[in-house]
């Protein structure tokens, strides 16, 4: 589901919605680049934002927060302290010290890899997936891949933005898991 | 009182707890994080804080270990109580830092800091802290630099109300960036802020996990001024003092939890 459909948060997911910027043709022609950043600019719609991940999630007894790498890392801290959740990032390769385990994954042109730490989830955990965006759902669904193998039990993937025509929820459906975002985005090619 | 210190090498930097148990705490830590045995449990400090007094947790480290530790806080205070729990965080976000050795190359002691996010009352621990210090600073903006930087800032610029702003590696902010270049040990490397995201007059606070020769935070600290921002004070979580990450910043302010 998305906030969106939650009547009440109107407000808030308008002021969200319009601090994010779109910018064409990165990281290559065709792509509108949904851009965060401006909304980490705007306290007020930031602080919003992780306020209704949190009102959301603060009592489904999540006790793990994985973050992707990098702008998973700005929205997982702040939801976990909330919740007093663990917070374990998700990593390319090599980044992480010490033990780990990887989870390759195709994109559209090659593959590439998330590795998480040995030990930093256990069986029984109850894991939120958080990062930016959602576009085909192939990032998550290594993400859950990795939590899965570790035993710990995947609640929800939560995005602040979904592409749908990406269909990356499709994905995660087929992999039994739901997503919640906050804004749906239009993929348009650039056709101008 | 345990104290940390460090000394170089020519090749080597080695980290030394002065205690009988360090090379069995440095293996114990090691060890029962990345070993698939129940074990493992105790370096995430799963187990519930108690509310009043003192802290008890079950890190490996801490174990055998008298956690006090000097840090570079800000001035004491007359309330003793005050520096005592002060004191009593400091030790517990020290405790849950483990040591990687020989990571990313031979003869490097890592830093690691994933394990204080597996303590959620030492994170919130690392952040208030922060966030006491510069709530009443009139900070607009927090700076963090890519990866690490983005788990420490975000909280913080929440917390005291400041805009958070991603310094990246080159070719990952979309749209118009400015870009600082710096020097490594060998060659370079290259820090980018998005045109726009600061404008002249805020007062800035630059935020990473760790300052090591300074060479990164120099860079951030030249990005912000080039566009007119006050930078305030850098922060970290560690500090590595053999380094001189210290000296580097010149006239600009560290503070530091751990040292």
């Amino acid at each position: 589901m998305s906030a969106g459909e939650n009547g009440g948060s109107g407000g808030c997911i308008n002021g969200i919605k319009s601090a994010l910027r779109v910018i064409p043709n990165f990281p290559k022609p065709g792509i509108m680049f949904q851009d965060i950043t401006t909304l980490l600019l705007d306290p007020k719609a930031f602080k919003d934002t992780i306020d209704l991940f949190v009102e959301r999630y603060k009592d489904k007894d999540i006790s793990v927060i994985v973050g992707i790498e990098a702008r998973g890392f700005i929205f997982g801290p702040p939801i976990a302290l909330a919740i007093g959740a663990k917070f374990v990032p998700l990593r390319k390769p090599k980044k992480l010290p010490g033990e780990v385990i990887s989870e390759k994954y195709i994109l559209e042109y090659g593959s590439d890899c998330l590795e998480m730490h040995v030990g930093a989830v256990e069986s029984g955990d109850r894991a939120l997936v958080v990062d930016d965006l959602v576009a085909t759902g192939g990032t998550l669904c290594a993400a859950m891949n990795l939590l899965e193998r570790a035993g710990a039990e995947v609640v929800e993937c939560a995005c602040v933005i979904e592409v749908p025509d990406l269909k990356g929820r499709e994905r995660l459906r087929s992999h039994g898991k739901p997503l919640y975002v906050l804004v749906e985005s239009q993929f348009e090619p650039n056709s101008q | 009182m345990d104290t940390l210190k460090i000394f170089n090498s020519n090749v080597v930097i080695q980290r030394f707890f002065y205690s009988g148990n360090f090379v069995n705490q440095l293996k114990l830590t090691a060890l029962s994080f990345s070993s698939t045995c129940p074990k493992k449990r105790s370096i995430s400090a799963s187990t519930a804080p108690v509310g009043t007094g003192g802290r008890h947790f079950h890190t490996a480290a801490s174990n055998h270990r008298n956690t006090s530790c000097f840090s570079h806080m800000a001035a004491p205070t007359s309330d003793g109580h005050k520096e005592d729990v002060k004191d009593d965080r400091i030790s517990r976000i020290t405790s849950a830092i483990r040591v990687i050795p020989d990571f990313p190359k031979p003869g490097i002691l890592f830093q690691d800091i994933t394990t204080l996010l597996l303590d959620p009352v030492a994170f919130k621990d690392t952040i208030d802290l922060f966030v006491e210090r510069y709530k009443d600073k009139d900070i607009s903006v927090v700076a963090g630099v890519e990866a690490r930087g983005f788990i420490f800032g975000p909280p913080i610029a929440l917390a005291i109300g400041a805009k958070f702003v991603p310094m990246r590696k080159p070719n990952k902010l979309p749209g118009a960036v400015i870009s600082q270049e710096y020097s490594l040990e060998y060659g370079t490397d290259k820090i980018e802020m998005h045109v726009g995201a600061v404008q002249e007059g805020e007062r800035a606070l630059v935020i990473d996990d760790l300052i090591a020769t300074g060479g990164t935070l120099c860079a951030a600290i030249s990005l912000l001024e080039r566009v007119g921002v006050k930078v305030v004070e850098c922060a970290c979580v560690i500090e590595l003092p053999d380094l001189k990450g210290r000296d580097r910043l010149g006239d600009k302010p560290l503070f530091v939890l751990v040292s």
